[in-house]
């Protein structure tokens, strides 16, 4: 026994590249994210606002689609891996997947960058959502093409790993950090197979003028097809540490194996059939369907109490075997010095706040409330932006080291930093849930107008503003000392044992729990009807009225009319030479 | 965070039998009143006691 880089120093290599490519990821998204959070208050602007939609779509997608994606490939790596005790199959088959991601979001961020540059005629303004009639350059298609492809070939390496694994174990259960990995592969096929059509069929053609006009309401329902099921590709890494190692932190055993199945199987199948939830302010897709999408949608409640429970209980059965008692009292027992336990710990608590207001936006009704508001953003910064981000800081701190074999450079700053952030969400979050109550617009430069004033029943419209770009602030301090930290540990000299690598067998096991819940090829075929079932009639209705690519309209921008343009003037010059 | 300090801090090993999650059932149980009460603030206070926002002239 050692750590993970004693028994796999060339799978920690890999892991330690995709970690290292996410924090780099995770830098540029917080220095745009302090910077449009400062121009929207109106503390600092020192870009102009028209540059806004750049910097927030650089934001958006170097956060949600890199940060947590290379975060994500290294920690299955890492899981499947260390589960079935073998290394990969093929190194270099790992490295090309590993490579083709790259170079996809390198090419897609480039070119969102490039819209900063006035003298090339590139952008790609079109926020992390990209749908019509926000139109890219091509450029920024293709590298999100060949990221997502090299997503599909990193699963197809665990696949490889598992069926090698089982044709030597033909009789033993997945083990469960496999089996997680597993499932939510499976989700992720089902939901990018919608991105796929939806660049390759509609939005690729269209931004390189081979077609006029696409359907917009088709490319925002299959981004949203796409878009539900992401949420939780960011969240089940997260799960997987509040599984596999909290409990180890917190000096317990996972609670129960056979639940945490259940939980991964219902997030398979409930996860893609829920997507028009976004769209409930949509007009062209009936009242009907929406109802249907509601009521699944709180059908998701279900894994995701399982999960607090079983969690929580797996916290509480280390802080007992630490000596705590009583129906609080344990929670004293907990290692809060532990930054690694800390960070999830705190990660934990400001999921259950933003399952609040996923609540509030989930309801049909009352989801016009908030719809397009702050609120939203407020939502998902406790979910993905902290239950997500916060987990994968905190977790960092014991992966790194196990990746490295080297010591992490300081654990009180480390400390400091998880509790920094957490401070730091809670004003932002606060700020931006109030502010969307009081109809505060998301995705907004300057959200102020003349002769019209927000009113807020509590507090006041520069209060609002100034949390905001508090927390901003310190949320940008923390993410500093966090990366710090993190570039001082991958070059730190003293090299020291950071632990064993082993994941505590839980107390309640797989043998307990039905074998038909390892049977892939079942929940497959159901998530698959089921998705089925919940989009034939809306997108058979959104195609019949609206065609499949639309009745016309511009597209924003029109860069590549320029080109066209061009070409056309240069043929036609060049026909009036002949 | 090394599991020798694990071992150490470690009091008595419970296994399944032996361990009621009732603090965990108190966490949650509170969690639960808050969603609760907070969804009918938002409802009845927040959604139904503000005006139409969409239809109709200001
Ligand atoms: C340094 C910390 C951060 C700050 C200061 C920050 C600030 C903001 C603000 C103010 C907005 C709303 C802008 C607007 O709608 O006008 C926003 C949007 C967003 N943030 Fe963050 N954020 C931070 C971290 C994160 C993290 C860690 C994630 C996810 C991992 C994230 C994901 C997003 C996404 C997806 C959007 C929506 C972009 C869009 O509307 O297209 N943010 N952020
Ligand atoms: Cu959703």
């Amino acid at each position: 026994m050692g750590a993970y880089i004693d028994h796999f120093p060339r799978e920690a290599k890999l892991i330690r590249s995709a970690f290292y490519t996410s924090f780099i990821m995770l830098a540029l998204g917080g220095i745009f994210g302090v910077i449009q959070t400062l121009h929207r208050t109106d503390v600092v602007r020192f870009i102009d606002s028209a540059d806004y939609y750049t910097v927030l779509t650089a934001h958006g997608v170097f956060m949600v689609i890199a940060f947590t994606i290379f975060f994500l490939v290294g920690m299955f790596t890492w899981a499947v891996t260390t589960s079935l005790e073998r290394p990969l199959e093929d190194m270099s088959f790992s490295w090309l997947w590993f490579l083709m991601m790259t170079v996809g979001a390198v090419i897609t961020g480039v070119t969102i960058l490039l819209g900063f540059v006035e003298s090339v005629d590139v952008s790609a303004d079109v926020l992390f959502t990209f749908y019509a009639p926000l139109q890219a350059h091509p450029l920024f298609y293709i590298g999100l093409v060949l990221f997502v492809i090299g997503t599909w070939l990193a699963g197809a390496d665990w696949f490889r790993s598992w069926w090698a694994w089982k044709r030597e174990n033909p009789d033993e259960r997945i083990p469960l950090p496999t089996f997680m990995v597993l499932t939510t592969m499976i989700m992720w096929y089902i939901a990018t197979l919608a991105i796929a059509v939806s660049i390759l069929a509609f939005l690729l053609p269209w931004s390189l003028g081979i077609f006029d006009h696409v359907n917009p309401l088709l490319t925002r329902t299959l981004f949203w097809f796409f878009g539900h099921p992401i949420v939780y590709f960011w969240l089940m890494p997260a799960y997987m540490m509040w599984y596999l190692l909290l409990p180890k932190f917190a000096g317990g055993r996972l609670f129960s194996d056979p639940l945490a199945r259940v939980v991964f199987i219902l997030f398979l199948l409930l996860s893609t059939p829920v997507g028009i939830h976004h769209q409930y302010m949509d007009p062209g897709i009936a009242e009907g369907f929406k109802f249907i999408v509601m009521t699944n949608t709180m059908f998701l409640l279900l894994p995701s109490f399982l999960t607090a429970f079983t969690v929580v209980a797996s916290i509480e059965h280390g802080a007992r075997q630490r000596g705590g008692d009583g129906y609080f009292s344990w929670l004293k027992s907990l290692p809060w010095r532990e930054p690694a336990f800390t960070g999830m710990a705190l990660a934990g608590l400001m999921f259950a706040a933003g399952g609040f207001s996923g609540m509030i936006n989930a309801g049909m009704n009352i989801n016009y409330l908030v719809h397009n508001t702050l609120w939203v953003p407020g939502h998902f910064h406790l979910t993905v932006g902290t239950a997500v981000a916060l987990s994968f800081m905190a977790g960092s701190y014991w992966l790194i080291p196990q990746m490295t074999g080297r010591r992490l450079a300081s654990k009180p700053i480390a400390l400091l930093q998880v509790v920094l952030w957490f401070v730091g969400m809670t004003f932002m979050a606060n700020s931006m849930h109030r502010s969307g109550l009081i109809g505060i617009p998301r995705r907004t430069a300057e959200p102020q107008y003349q002769g019209f004033e927000f009113e807020a029943a509590l507090g006041s419209v520069s209060e609002l503003n100034a949390q905001l770009a508090i927390g901003a602030t310190l949320l940008f301090l923390s993410l500093t000392l966090f990366l710090w930290n993190m570039l001082i540990t991958a070059f730190n000299k003293s090299a020291e044992s950071p632990g064993e690598n082993v994941i505590p067998t839980p107390l309640s096991g797989p043998d307990d729990s039905p074998a038909v819940l390892d049977n892939m090829k079942l929940w497959t075929a159901i998530a698959v009807v089921l998705v089925i079932l919940a989009y034939t009639l809306p997108l058979a209705s959104i195609v019949s009225r609206g065609g499949l690519l639309g009745r016309g309209g511009d597209a924003f921008p029109v860069s590549i009319d320029y080109l066209a343009l061009f070409a056309q003037v240069a043929l036609e010059s060049a026909a009036g030479l002949v | 965070m090394s599991s020798a300090i694990q071992e150490q801090e470690r009091e008595r090993e419970l296994g399944h039998d032996e361990f009621d999650p009732i603090g965990t059932l108190a966490l949650i149980g509170i969690y639960f009143l808050i969603l609760a009460s907070m969804w009918l603030f938002m409802y009845f206070v927040e959604f139904l006691g503000n005006g139409p926002t969409v239809v109709g002239m200001i």
